[in-house]
């Protein structure tokens, strides 16, 4: 594979051309410069300063003997004392059988005669010792991955850093391939299978590197990493891998491989952020079943540095209390009037320089880092000191509703740290009502069961929110122990509008009734939506028909206004 | 105006100079145009007619290189032959062929014109 990619057009190395005679210089730039880059110096001393210049690295030093200033031999002579320089071979141009020996003494590599062979000759006696060369040098940190027959992930990086030390001027690009759920293939089939699985991923690769010319790695498990030359799309790659993937066996087709392109690869940046760049575009297609391959875009790297900012600045903005707490309004709409029973507390972020931040910008990218655990304790910390603050200051009690994410679920400590909260306020888990995402519950998922059921002993209401979003089935409404339902908005947005979501809040309502359950309805923002639902026997309504999400202040006088009433 | 018949009634293996060049004619061309203004022809005349043999020696080698390389044939007979003697320091009479040298180079020059 590498053989290809070195004959590669336009992967340039660069080589020296050290002679006094312009009329040699231009004979040898002109043999050489279809596959090198050709530079020149007049003699030795010229030599040493362009090699050790830093600006470029030549794989290759053409050095005639006799020169001015510094001649052949000398340069030779200090090479010899200088690791730097020791590096670079040097073929000698000479025509004196006598300076042969004595430059091979000092390290020469080889010879061109004068007057020269003929321009393949010398082509190839480049060629050979340049590859010598560089074998050596890789051959001492060559790591193969036994499985694949790819490179492993440091040698292929290593195999980039010299590559682009010729070829910085092709437009090339960055390949990041994955399977999908590959664990569950060594779990489901064995290790085998999943070894033969990635043997297959590793041919798809050589595949495609023989049409794209390039190299290519198994960086760690089943993700791969292919370096080649620009190519306009990749839309032929899934069929190549889905062909390998079939020699595989049958568990083999039923692999998903994505594929996340960044394409014509920028070389201000380090080469191992062009992976991070194409596995971004590889990873934005997880959960997109129509798409097998991806290209990394700006839109994406903007938006990911927006999250990275989001993720650096949490920190500042729990300790600075940027995390405002909203509270809007729940009715119980049971009873003759309306009558305010609770109300849910909801979170933005005003941000210092960003302004004020929605929580769906930042929510699910805290439930997927797992950083959303900070966020809910900061909220509760904070409606626990405002539910203390509206008992002492109104002499009002009223319930909020706040969340448990998935990730607070498996904290061991989750029930003595709301307990010690409530304390701290000196309140009680009545205070509090719990809110669990259906997304977060699966059926099978003792753990959840056993820590509501717990909670729940303990005093605390527990709401189910997001209800008929996600997929968990009606069985689990009878195993886990919950006090409310709280209605997915999407059913009441689309209810006036479509029969089938009309159908569905019917159905949750009169599944709650039978398991005797309150069934909340939020987005609610139009009356006859309102009617609807009180109509159907729905129990709590909260939405824009009573109140839009209020700053704690604004909720202090709204409170006063509705006891008072 | 040089040509290839010129070159080959001057003395030159043309088919070899041309080889070297990838066949490409005008550089070819161009390289043995620079051939009558080398430096090199001065230094030898001068330091060798001075008795500076070492000096004289390092200009018939360059010069050596560079006509080798092109093939020019009847240019590089008396070129290699002041090379040896002047290598190994003989103490002889030059001006024999230091006039042929100068003569292939002056035919030369009156070529390229």
């Amino acid at each position: 594979m590498e053989t290809k990619f070195r004959q590669a057009r336009g992967l340039r190395r660069n080589i020296l051309v050290v002679d006094d005679e312009v009329i040699n210089r231009e004979l040898l730039s002109f043999m050489l410069r279809e596959f090198y880059q050709v530079y020149t110096a007049t003699n030795g001393q010229e030599a040493i300063e362009m090699l050790t210049a830093g600006d470029r690295v030549y794989s290759l030093v053409l050095l005639d003997l006799k020169m001015p200033v510094m001649g052949g031999i000398e340069f030779l002579q200090i090479r010899h004392q200088r690791e730097d320089l020791k590096k670079i071979p040097v073929i000698v141009m000479t025509a004196e059988t006598e300076a042969e020996v004595r430059s091979i003494k000092l390290g020469a590599a080889d010879f061109i005669r004068k007057p020269y062979n003929m321009p393949e000759v010398i082509l190839t006696r480049i060629e050979r010792i340049i590859e010598l060369y560089e074998d050596q040098h890789i051959i001492a940190s060559t790591e193969e991955d036994p499985l694949t027959g790819l490179y492993t992930k440091a040698f292929f990086f290593q195999y980039i850093y010299r590559l682009e030390q010729s070829n910085a001027d092709n437009c090339m690009d960055a390949i990041v391939m994955n399977a999908d759920r590959f664990h569950l293939i060594n779990e489901l089939y064995g290790r085998s299978a999943g070894d033969d699985i990635l043997r297959a991923m590793g041919r798809s690769v050589m595949r495609i590197l023989m049409r794209a010319d390039g190299i290519g790695c198994r960086s760690e498990g089943d993700t791969f990493f292919l370096y080649c030359m620009h190519q306009e799309d990749y839309d032929w790659v899934p069929d190549v891998i889905s062909e390998e993937l079939g020699k595989a066996g049958s568990s083999a087709t039923q692999v998903r491989v994505r594929v996340g392109v960044y394409q014509n690869v920028r070389r201000e940046i380090l080469a191992e952020d062009w992976f991070d760049m194409a596995n971004m575009a590889c990873s934005g297609i997880r959960e997109n079943y129509t798409r097998n391959v991806a290209y990394y875009d700006n839109a994406l790297h903007v938006r990911a540095l927006h999250q990275e900012r989001l993720i650096r600045d949490l920190r500042a903005a729990i300790e600075e209390r940027q995390l405002k707490v909203y509270y809007q309004p729940k009715y119980n709409i049971r009873g003759e009037k309306p009558r305010l029973e609770s109300a849910e507390a909801l979170i933005r972020w005003d941000h210092p320089q960003l302004g004020m931040i929605r929580p769906g910008e930042f929510i699910p990218l805290f439930e997927a880092n797992g950083l959303i655990q900070r966020v809910d304790y900061y909220v509760w910390r904070e409606v626990a000191a405002q539910i203390r603050r509206w008992k002492d200051e109104l002499g009002i009690a009223i319930p909020v509703s706040v969340n448990v994410s998935r990730i607070d679920i498996y904290d061991p400590h989750l029930e003595e740290n709301l307990l010690s909260l409530l304390r701290e306020q000196k309140l009680s888990s009545a205070d509090f009502v719990l809110e669990v995402t259906e997304s977060a519950c699966s059926e099978d998922d003792e753990q959840l069961i056993s820590v509501v059921g717990s909670l729940r002993s303990k005093g605390f209401r527990i709401e189910m929110d997001d209800f008929g979003a996600g997929y968990s089935s009606l069985n689990m409404l009878t195993m886990l122990p919950i006090d409310e339902l709280k209605m997915d908005i999407r059913f009441i947005r689309e209810m006036s509008k479509d029969a089938r979501s009309l159908k569905m809040v019917e159905l949750i309502l009169d599944i709650a009734r039978f398991l005797e359950m309150t069934v909340v309805a939020e987005g609610v923002e139009e009356e006859p939506q309102y009617r609807l639902l009180r109509e159907m026997g729905c129990d709590v309504i909260q939405g824009y028909y009573f109140s839009r999400p209020m700053a704690e202040d604004v909720f202090a006088s709204f409170l006063q206004r509705e006891i008072s009433a | 105006m040089l040509t290839i018949e010129k070159l080959e009634q001057y003395g030159a293996n043309t088919a070899e100079g041309l080889g070297r060049c990838f066949g490409n004619e005008s550089l070819y061309f161009r390289l043995v145009g620079m051939i009558p203004g080398e430096a090199n022809f001065p230094k030898l005349q001068e330091s060798v007619k001075a008795g500076d043999l070492d000096t004289g020696f390092e200009a018939a080698h360059a010069l050596k290189g560079v006509v080798s390389n092109l093939a020019l044939s009847s240019m590089l007979r008396p070129v290699e032959e002041i090379t040896e003697k002047l290598r190994a320091r003989e103490q002889a009479d030059y001006t024999d062929l230091l006039a042929q040298i100068e003569e292939r180079r002056a035919a030369l020059e009156e070529l390229c014109k």
